[in-house]
């Protein structure tokens, strides 16, 4: 599904990712947790093709295609889908427009015609649902005025949405109530399926504990620095990040 | 006091300064006279052509042109015709122009109770609003030139207490080369009556030459007057519109400008508030593409106390193309208690493009609330990113984003049709797909 080999990059000169390298399998859950500042959010961008990072080296195969030869919008057509730590305000652009704009991105790639109107409302209906979004937030401006949480669960909603092959979430749980982490987790958990893959960013292994990853893994100043299964968040949980950051000096 | 008052609109005097006899283009003048067999009561010579060094046309050089305009192909007929309703499913009375001459055929003027409106031409004895010490053609050449030529026309008296229960259209066609379309639109709105005009200019792919609108309207006392503006003008016409706005108490006017086309466009348009309660509103988009210019100067004189004033006017500049705003406001010494607001926004859609923006307060008046802002930016880069991380498209993205920009500019067009339509046009224009289908946005 994705290759990540080597992986360099930077912004505004300042080197960030620094040779990382990741594979992710279909129906795979992968985690990544390290500290702030580490690089999580920059490869999640990276991966999504946001042009203002530069790469310097390494390669990113996505099932089959070099992912960082195509731009963002065709990325997301490929099937790949990036739920944002930050997601992004848009006043006057109606939440509904948008997601209607990006279904039928994807459909004009599958040679699709633009989606009719009842089916879309229709699967807009059973989508939002599924994280139980408010159905006020479908007409009002993307993400304009939402709340921490509402935001969160919008970006789930558009990954229902867009059904992508990989699904990169960096920090969805935070801004999350306990209630919402749970819904939105769910929700993450009813689109698991072995040809559909996660790439879960988190700070916290209550996530984990619903969103149960078959890798975890610890990024430390740009690098793959650890690996394990998921009771190595419980490690992380327990010790925090010192004692890694020690065993990379030793 | 009198050391304090302020030189308002004093507008000829500075222009005067540099004036050059032969810069006036007299022989020009007196030649197209003849041509048009024009007796000529209104003196041109007295307002020199526009030039650079005046602050009012600094952005906008028409040095290399305005001879042209006095030599037009007076052979050029309307005999190209002229698209039909240029607004499809709009119910409204219609008034066609084709190259400054009525079109009897393809209008349909209001019969109703109270509403005088006919062709300028046809007015016999009655009477045309004045010219006075502050309307543009003592300022302005363009404008002077259209006192000077213009026969055709809207007439049109609403009396005390009517309200025209339909919008009208007014439809101005250029077709051929070397147009000379010259029209004047004399509009009155008696005591709380109110009324809806559509303007709508429309010309050829073939067309050249110029196109003069003025449009004088006097809005009584707690009379309200709605005019929505459209340019969407092909071929490479050098478009001119005046708009002489006097406002009495407790009035509500307001004009929405909306370019969607045009090789050279330029808007000038001055509310004089003369009544207190009154307010005034005028906002505006354009987005010019490769090679077009717009320039929209607006004045809005607050001469009495009480009144409002909201002015919004955005842009979005592609390829080669060159935007003017010039906004002004003066707020005169017995305008206490003005509440003026002014908002202008630019996007340049291309590197290439440019945009000169200025607002120019005069405020003599301490007890007023007045605010502007004005900002030239581009596309906002996380909200493009954005959308393209769900698989939307650069171009589509940033359509997304312009229908976003000037929804409030759109939102405030009288007429949904017109809105409509404009949209449509746009849409047909930039090749935005995205625009086309918006199930929800009436909901
Ligand atoms: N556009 C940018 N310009 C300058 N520096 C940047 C930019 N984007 C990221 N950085 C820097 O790159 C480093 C990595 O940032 P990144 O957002 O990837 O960290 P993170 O691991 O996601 O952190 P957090 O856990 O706080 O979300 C930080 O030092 C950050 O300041
Ligand atoms: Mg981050």
């Amino acid at each position: 599904m994705l290759k990540i080999n080597a992986l360099k990059a930077s912004v505004e000169e300042a080197s960030i990712l620094k040779g990382l390298s990741l594979t992710i399998n279909p129906g795979e859950v992968h985690a990544i947790m390290g500290p702030n500042g580490s690089g999580k959010s920059t490869l999640a961008s990276v991966l999504a093709g946001r042009e203002e990072y530069e790469i310097e080296g390494g390669s990113v195969d996505f099932d089959g295609a070099d992912l960082l030869d195509m731009d963002a919008t065709e990325r997301a057509r490929a099937g790949l889908f990036l739920a944002f730590q930050y997601p992004v305000e848009i006043p006057g652009v109606s939440n509904i427009n948008f997601i209607r704009a990006a279904v039928n991105g994807k459909r004009e790639h599958e040679g699709l015609e633009p989606i009719k109107g009842k089916a879309f409302l229709d699967m807009v209906k059973e989508k939002a649902q599924l994280v139980e979004l408010d159905g006020r937030l479908r007409n009002r401006s993307v993400n304009e005025g939402f709340s921490g949480g509402e935001k969160k669960r919008n970006e789930i909603f558009q990954m229902a949405m867009l059904e992508p092959k990989l699904a990169i979430l960096d920090e969805t749980d935070s801004g999350l109530d306990i209630d919402a982490l749970r819904i939105v987790s769910d929700g993450v958990n009813a689109m698991r399926s072995p040809e559909r893959s996660f790439l879960v960013i988190t700070h916290y292994q209550r996530l984990l504990d619903y969103i149960v990853p078959d890798f975890v893994h610890v990024l430390v100043d740009g690098r793959i620095v650890r690996s394990g299964g998921k009771e190595l968040a419980l490690e992380l949980e327990d010790k925090g990040y010192d004692w890694i950051k020690e065993d990379i000096v030793a | 006091m009198d050391a304090a008052k302020p030189q308002l609109m004093d507008r000829p005097k500075a222009e005067a300064q540099h004036a050059a006899s032969e810069a006036s283009g007299a022989a020009l003048v007196s030649a197209l006279d003849a041509v048009l067999g024009v007796q000529a009561d209104v003196a041109l010579d007295a307002v020199p052509v526009p030039h650079r060094r005046v602050e009012r046309w600094k952005y906008t050089p028409v040095a290399a042109w305005w001879k042209d305009v006095l030599a037009p192909d007076v052979s050029t007929v309307a005999d190209a015709g002229c698209e039909a309703n240029p607004v499809p499913g709009l119910d409204a009375y219609r008034l066609v122009f084709v190259n400054g001459t009525f079109d009897a055929a393809a209008s349909d003027l209001p019969v109703h109770t109270g509403v005088t409106c006919m062709p300028l031409s046809q007015r016999g004895d009655a009477k045309l609003q004045d010219v006075d010490a502050f309307s543009p053609e003592v300022s302005d050449w363009f404008a002077g030139l259209n006192g000077r030529y213009s026969q055709e026309g809207l007439y049109l008296r609403v009396t005390q207490g009517v309200e025209l229960d339909r919008p009208i259209l007014i439809h101005h066609h250029t077709c051929g080369a070397g147009a000379f379309n010259v029209l004047r639109h004399d509009i009155a709105v008696a005591l709380n009556a109110s009324v809806k005009i559509v303007q709508w200019s429309t010309a050829t792919a073939g067309a050249d030459g110029s196109v003069n609108i003025l449009t004088r309207a006097d809005v009584g006392q707690g009379a309200r007057l709605h005019i929505d503006k459209v340019q969407d003008e092909e071929g490479t016409v050098r478009h001119i519109a005046f708009e002489d706005i006097r406002q009495g108490r407790a009035s509500h006017a307001e004009v929405h400008t909306i370019t969607v086309r045009g090789a050279w466009v330029r808007n000038d348009l001055a509310f004089r508030i003369n009544g207190q309660g009154a307010h005034a509103e005028l906002n505006g988009a354009f987005l010019p593409g490769e090679g077009e210019f717009v320039d929209n100067h607006t004045t809005v004189d607050h001469r009495v106390a009480h009144c409002t004033s909201s002015e919004n006017y955005k842009g979005i500049l592609y390829g080669k193309s060159t935007g003017v705003f010039n906004g002004k406001v003066f707020v005169r010494p017995d305008a206490q208690q003005t509440n003026a607001y002014q908002q202008n926004a630019n996007i340049l859609a291309s590197e290439k493009a440019s945009m000169n923006a200025k607002p120019e307060l005069e405020i003599y008046a301490d007890d007023v609330k007045c605010s502007h802002g004005c900002t030239v930016g581009q596309f906002d880069s996380d909200a493009l990113f954005y959308a393209r991380s769900r698989g939307v498209g650069l171009e589509a993205a940033k359509a997304m984003l312009v229908h976003a920009f000037i929804g409030d500019i759109l939102k405030g067009f009288a007429v949904t049709e017109v809105r409509l339509e404009v949209e449509h046009r746009l849409a047909e224009k930039h090749g935005w797909d995205v625009w086309n289908d918006h199930p929800n946005d009436d909901a």
